[in-house]
């Protein structure tokens, strides 16, 4: 029964080995000649500008959070959507009052000015 | 499955008080969303709540209790123990939303989402009070704690509630992870979820012991943390300081009637056999010494507060002592015994609840927005100036010691005298706590000195009573229970005993 696994593991032997194996090939033959330039933090090739830790502003976990939620419906209407016919009436209505549910909580995020950037 | 899962109209009336609670809570929000105005929110919310909570204790007679629909019987028990709990989380739940209505205006700090926190949070609670499945108890205990957690932290800018709503955060979340965890060891043991079917394994003596001892250890650990027993009981003074006071009364009365209900179930469900339940090798081994550690630290240490709501805080972790004594009476292998437990337990909760309201409130009373009374000394003389004002705190602090004739007094009587009848094993309990309520004594009996007997400092700030119909109203219904519960406790603790037999 574990012999059925062999090839998963060869696998995993082999991508071990050959991710160790290409940095640690570079690191001794490849040639290291420093910079000012590629000391400083790379930031896609447009030069750093100031400290990493800054303070964002609390609207952007306000949002991630409402998005948190309706993407969390998305992962519940699509099981739903493949099964939908066997679950018949009750599922719908089981649906309509979670989606309900939500679009009521939606309405209080937009009614208390969650979804304005600038205020 | 479908068919059944929708059944016929009559048999969703078990279940009308929890659904009128979510369709109250998403009232709340909507109005709130759509009007300015917040005084009817306290209305709304309160109203919800004592509806929700008169239909339950209705249905916890057992009249017109029906079978609920086949498919929710599996992860909701909607019997007339879970009518009786729900009965009194949504006492204590709109209790509390009387007090906001009067605090949070006095203090202006009203904003329309508390009351929509209380009432989202006592519709976990009574999930969690009716669970039979380690899913649906996780799911409760969740909607529970997180409406709990904001309104701990509700007071913005304050310092003590950011630390207090922190501090429960975390501990909070840690605490359910190790439920989690000891849920998912318990499942490995027995590959059931449900409470029945882990409790037929588990007699059986089909579980991998080990496994199921360490889950059943780290279940019971997390829900102890719910109740604030010790060693689990950190969180509990400085959360309840941060918060604002009615959600100090919310947390100390509806968390723990639903944690409390949760562990009697967990408990008479799954590990009432011989093995689990024997206090040399079960549960009771290690409930027995938190319930003793409970009532003596919690009592010692309220006695050296200075800030009554530190000591209320810590006069309910001796509370949960009194009450954890009441669950290890289940070791015992008489049923009538562990009947008058269980009946105990819920009576206790019970008083409990409209006594703590009475003495929170009556803490809210006292104080107005100039200055807020919480401490000792803020309440100096407060009882000549302001009889009427302080009336009802004396009877809060009568009840919640133990005094006849309240309902206190006959709650920790039920109790006690439960543990007693099943033999001499726990008799040293017993006696562990008579003495420590000698010592709570102590700090109740200080409050009425201070308001009576002593007189403010010269020069120091005095607290002026507010005025709100919502505060006198609260104290007025708590009051009347406090008094109704210990003088005619007969259809309550008839109520409790016939709902202590189903089980459901």
């Amino acid at each position: 029964m574990l012999s059925t696994y062999l090839p998963a593991l060869l696998m995993l032997v082999v991508a071990t080995v050959f991710a160790v194996g290409i940095f640690t090939l570079t690191s001794v033959l490849g040639t290291k000649h420093m910079t000012p330039e590629k000391a400083i933090p790379y930031e896609s090739g447009s030069e750093s500008d100031g400290a990493n830790q800054i303070r964002l502003s609390v609207k952007f976990y306000l949002t991630a959070i409402l998005f948190v939620v309706f993407d969390i419906e998305a992962v519940f209407l699509y099981p739903w959507a493949s099964i939908f016919r066997q679950l018949g009436w009750f599922g719908l209505v089981e649906m309509f009052a979670f989606i309900g549910s939500l679009a009521i909580t939606l309405l209080y995020a937009w009614k208390k000015g969650a979804l304005e950037w600038e205020k | 499955m479908t068919a059944s899962l929708t059944g016929s109209m009559a048999s969703w009336v078990p279940l009308m008080p929890l659904l009128l609670v979510a369709i109250g809570g998403f009232a709340l929000l909507v109005v709130d969303a759509l009007s300015d105005e917040h005084a009817e929110l306290a209305t709304l919310s309160s109203v919800v709540l004592f509806c929700a909570g008169a239909l339950a204790a209705v249905l916890a007679t057992g009249k017109g209790l029906v079978p609920p629909p086949s498919g929710v019987a599996p992860y909701l028990a909607v019997g007339q123990m879970s009518q009786f709990w729900n009965a009194t989380i949504c006492c204590g739940a709109g209790l509390s939303a009387l007090l906001a209505g009067g605090y949070l205006h006095e203090h202006a700090l009203e904003r329309g989402e508390f009351y929509a926190l209380i009432v989202f949070s006592a519709f976990g609670a009574m999930v969690l009070a009716a669970a039979t499945d380690l899913l649906s108890i996780f799911i409760g205990l969740e909607t529970m704690s997180l409406g709990v957690y904001s309104m701990v932290a509700y007071r913005r800018g304050s310092p003590r509630a950011a630390e207090g709503g922190l501090k429960y955060f975390l501990l909070g979340s840690f605490a359910a992870a190790v439920l989690l965890f000891g849920s998912a060891l318990i499942y490995g043991a027995t590959g059931h979820t449900d409470l029945a079917g882990i409790g037929q394994s588990v007699r059986d003596g089909h579980a991998n012991l080990r496994l199921l001892i360490l889950g059943m250890l780290m279940l019971l650990s997390g829900l102890t943390f719910k109740v604030s027993a010790v060693p689990f009981h950190m969180w509990t003074p400085d959360a309840y300081e941060g918060a604002v006071t009615p959600a100090t009364t919310f947390m100390s009365v509806v968390v723990k009637t639903a944690a409390f209900a949760v562990l009697l179930r967990v408990i008479l469900t799954c590990f009432s056999d011989e093995l689990s339940a024997s206090l040399r090798t079960g549960w009771p081994g290690m409930l027995a010494p938190m319930a003793a550690a409970t009532m003596i630290l919690g009592n010692f240490a309220a006695a050296r507060q200075a800030n009554v709501k530190r000591m209320l805080a810590y006069s309910s972790i001796a509370h949960a002592g009194y009450i954890l004594v009441g669950v290890v009476t289940l070791y015992s292998g008489d049923e009538q015994v562990r009947q008058t437990a269980v009946s105990g337990v819920m009576f206790y909760l019970l008083a409990y609840t409209v006594s703590n309201v009475l003495a929170f409130g009556s803490l809210i009373a006292l104080g107005s927005y100039a200055k807020e009374a919480v401490s000792y000394e803020d309440l100096a003389g407060a009882g000549r100036r302001h009889p009427l004002a302080a009336l009802p705190f004396v009877l809060g602090v009568l009840s919640l010691m133990g005094f006849p004739p309240t309902a206190g007094f006959l709650g920790k009587w039920y109790v006690f005298s439960a543990a007693i009848a099943s033999g001499n094993d726990l008799l040293w309990l017993v006696i562990v706590g008579v003495l420590s309520s000698v010592v709570g004594a102590y700090y109740y009996l200080r409050v009425i000195v201070y308001l009576f007997m002593k007189s403010p400092e010269p020069g120091a700030a005095i607290a002026v009573p507010m005025r709100s119909g919502y505060v006198v109203l609260a104290l007025v219904l708590s009051g009347y229970f406090v008094l109704k519960m210990g003088v005619t406790p007969a259809p309550y603790i008839d109520l409790a005993l016939s709902a202590a037999s189903k089980l459901g």
